[in-house]
């Protein structure tokens, strides 16, 4: 599914740079989900952000389903992550002046999916995460825990191949964070591709996959043994 | 583009910043008001112009001599031109399809007594058609005839302050006067709507008063309407063949502008029109360039407010939204702001001047009032200036990139 060869990315500040990734070879298989640890500052959202087509790689080659991600026009870059993938934000980054429902709907809108067709789906994705009566609701209504959830619908609504997950649970005590780590396990038991960020070690458990970032470089990959969330809950 | 959800983020923008929205939509109001009522007034100017000349037969055409400014024909420049009665046959015979009336004039300065008042007046001395040429209204008695004319008969015409000056109280109709010592018996008295000086006239008949100048064919200008049916257009081409004739037939370059002179009404309509064409051209700058301070405040206020959603934003685009839609997004709401407030100061423009407009009835300006071409004019610059004012802020949405939805945590 995702394939990444000898990847560097570094940043200018003034005039020095900061190589951040310093030749990342990896490679995510149909179905995974991985966890990817590190301490701050080791480049792990940078990362994340070259496989959601937000950033640009210096050098190196991605491959994702195949497709050769390369030189893409933003028009290009638009239509590849509403088609490839979901992200889901630490912060939630739901639009704050739309219904659940809506910002449910908002990838379908961006895939021109008829409103009616659209608002029926967004809605089987919030019965799926169990919000079906907060449909109507404001961000603003909504625990943090209920907020993930309809941040992790959206990202589920367009069918994304890959999903990609930036610290899901940094803003959520550790009760809601196994919530919705159940959810994610449920959506990769279903055959989607996840990818997570995370600092905590027991969330990272409950991926299939661990690995390890340290100055730019993966320094461990290795598959774990799944702890099942749904037993906290 | 003109869907549902585009409409809701749109409103939505405009709900959660109210009074700024209003702020600037007052700015854009203002303009578009004050730009209306600018051309409302360029409109009530050209009703008031046109009002006044619907007084004079507005289909009259006036040929004057002048003196040459050309060598042109054997002739040096500097040749005084004289009309003479067989002009005026040549002109009739030319022309016989064109022309409604024709009358010729003789100028004379005469001094007038009866019994012991003197006045110093001036003569018209004309053919019968120039009473309908120059709208002359008999008051009482009449105009003279083609019989006084044949006879050479010494009668004449007056206007009402001469009647008033050398008569009082006493009624002119059959009383004589003399001009310059001559004995004329008075036919008729003549007003002019609201015009003083006109009245201080005296209209004779020409061949009368070309025998008193010794047998004189002498005249100093030709009258004349053209068939009132003709427009513009077809009105400029007959007086445009007029001169030509008869430079032609005074040997006078056909470009000496000076040689003689050929007024066509028709012309001074056609310069009114493109007068009040500049006066409305000037009212739509100073509109527009109030507007711009409009435009600069929703630009203003739409760069903040996106600066404000630049997480939105992002995070639109890592859902898949194309520059493009950002950009019809920015820029249709900065459209409709702009559009909403202007038809509001338009609404606010138009309904004053449907209260006031009809008040005003002066000769200079009456019923300024808003027509569709207004209109049209204001829905045409508010788009444009809602596209400027959304340029910048769609520049800036668009490049918006989407790593900030990320990064920022
Ligand atoms: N846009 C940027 N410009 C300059 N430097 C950056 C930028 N983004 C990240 N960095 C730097 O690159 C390094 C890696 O950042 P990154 O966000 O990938 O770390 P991280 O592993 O996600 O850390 P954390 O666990 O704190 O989220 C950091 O030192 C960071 O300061
Ligand atoms: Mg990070």
């Amino acid at each position: 599914m995702i394939e990444i060869k000898d990847l560097h990315k570094s940043y200018k500040m003034g005039s020095n740079s900061l190589h951040v990734l310093k030749g990342i070879n990896f490679k995510v298989e149909d179905g995974e989900l991985v966890a990817i640890m590190g301490s701050s500052g080791s480049g792990k959202s940078t990362l994340l952000n070259i496989l959601g087509m937000l950033d640009g790689a210096d050098s190196g080659e991605y491959t994702l389903d195949g497709v050769p991600i390369k030189n893409l026009s933003e028009t290009k870059a638009a239509q590849y992550r509403n088609k490839f993938l979901g992200f889901i934000f630490q912060s939630f980054n739901l639009i704050n002046y739309k219904s659940a429902l809506e910002n449910v709907a908002l990838p379908l809108y961006y895939q021109k999916v008829p409103r009616k067709e659209r608002q029926e789906k967004a809605m089987q994705y919030l019965e799926k995460v169990g919000l079906k009566p907060w449909a109507h609701h404001l961000p603003s209504e909504l625990s943090g825990g209920q907020k993930q959830r309809v941040a992790i619908a959206r990202a589920m609504a367009a069918e994304p191949k890959v999903l990609l997950a930036d610290e899901p649970t940094g803003a959520l005590d550790s009760k809601t964070s196994y919530e919705v780590m159940d959810l994610i396990q449920q959506i990769n038991d279903e055959g989607n591709t996840i990818l997570v960020v995370t600092h905590e070690e027991d969330i990272a458990h409950m991926c299939k996959r661990i690995v390890h970032l340290k100055d730019g470089v993966i320094v461990e990959d290795k598959k774990i043994e799944q702890v099942r969330a749904g037993q906290y809950v | 583009m003109f869907d549902r959800d585009v409409w809701q983020e749109i409103f939505n923008t405009i709900k959660t910043n109210k009074l700024r929205t209003f702020l600037t939509g007052f700015s854009v109001g203002w303009a578009i008001f004050i730009l209306v009522m600018l051309l409302a007034s360029v409109n009530g100017m050209q009703n008031g112009f046109l009002g006044q000349f619907n007084d004079d037969a507005t289909n009259t055409i006036f040929i004057r001599p002048g003196t040459t400014s050309k060598a042109y024909g054997g002739f040096e420049a500097g040749r005084r031109i004289q009309l003479k009665n067989e002009d005026l046959e040549y002109v009739k015979k030319s022309f016989a399809d064109d022309i409604e009336y024709l009358s010729s004039r003789y100028y004379a300065n005469v001094t007038a007594r009866y019994k012991s008042e003197t006045g110093s007046y001036n003569v018209q001395a004309t053919h019968p058609d120039h009473q309908a040429i120059e709208k002359t209204l008999i008051m009482s008695g009449r105009y003279f005839n083609e019989a006084d004319l044949i006879n050479k008969a010494k009668v004449v015409v007056i206007g009402r302050k001469v009647a008033e000056d050398l008569f009082k109280k006493e009624d002119p109709l059959g009383k004589f006067v003399e001009l310059n010592n001559l004995s004329f018996r008075v036919i008729g008295v003549f007003t002019d709507d609201g015009d003083d000086n006109a009245e201080r006239g005296i209209y004779a008949p020409v061949t009368t008063y070309q025998r008193i100048y010794g047998n004189t064919n002498n005249i100093n200008v030709i009258a004349l309407t053209y068939n009132p049916t003709y427009d513009l257009a077809k009105a400029l081409e007959f007086s445009g063949k007029l001169e030509d004739v008869m430079k032609r037939r005074h040997k006078i370059d056909p470009e000496d502008q000076a040689g003689l002179y050929v007024w066509n009404y028709a012309e001074a309509f056609d310069d009114i029109s493109s007068f009040t064409a500049v006066l409305r051209g000037i009212g739509i700058g100073v509109g527009f360039l109030i507007l711009v301070a409009g435009i600069v405040g929703i630009g203003n206020i739409m760069v903040f407010t996106i600066k404000e959603r630049t997480k939105e934003i992002g995070v639109r685009k890592a859902l898949g939204a194309r520059p493009r839609q950002i950009i019809n997004l920015v820029l249709l709401e900065s459209i409709f702001i702009t559009a909403l407030s202007g038809f509001i100061g338009l609404l606010f423009a138009w309904m004053i001047l449907a209260a006031v407009g009809p008040m005003f009835q002066t000769p200079a300006f009456s019923n300024p009032s808003v027509n569709a071409s207004t209109v049209i004019t204001a829905t045409i610059i508010l788009i444009v200036a809602g596209v400027l004012a959304g340029l910048i802020p769609a520049m800036k949405a668009a490049n918006v990139k989407p790593i900030v939805a990320l990064s920022d945590k």
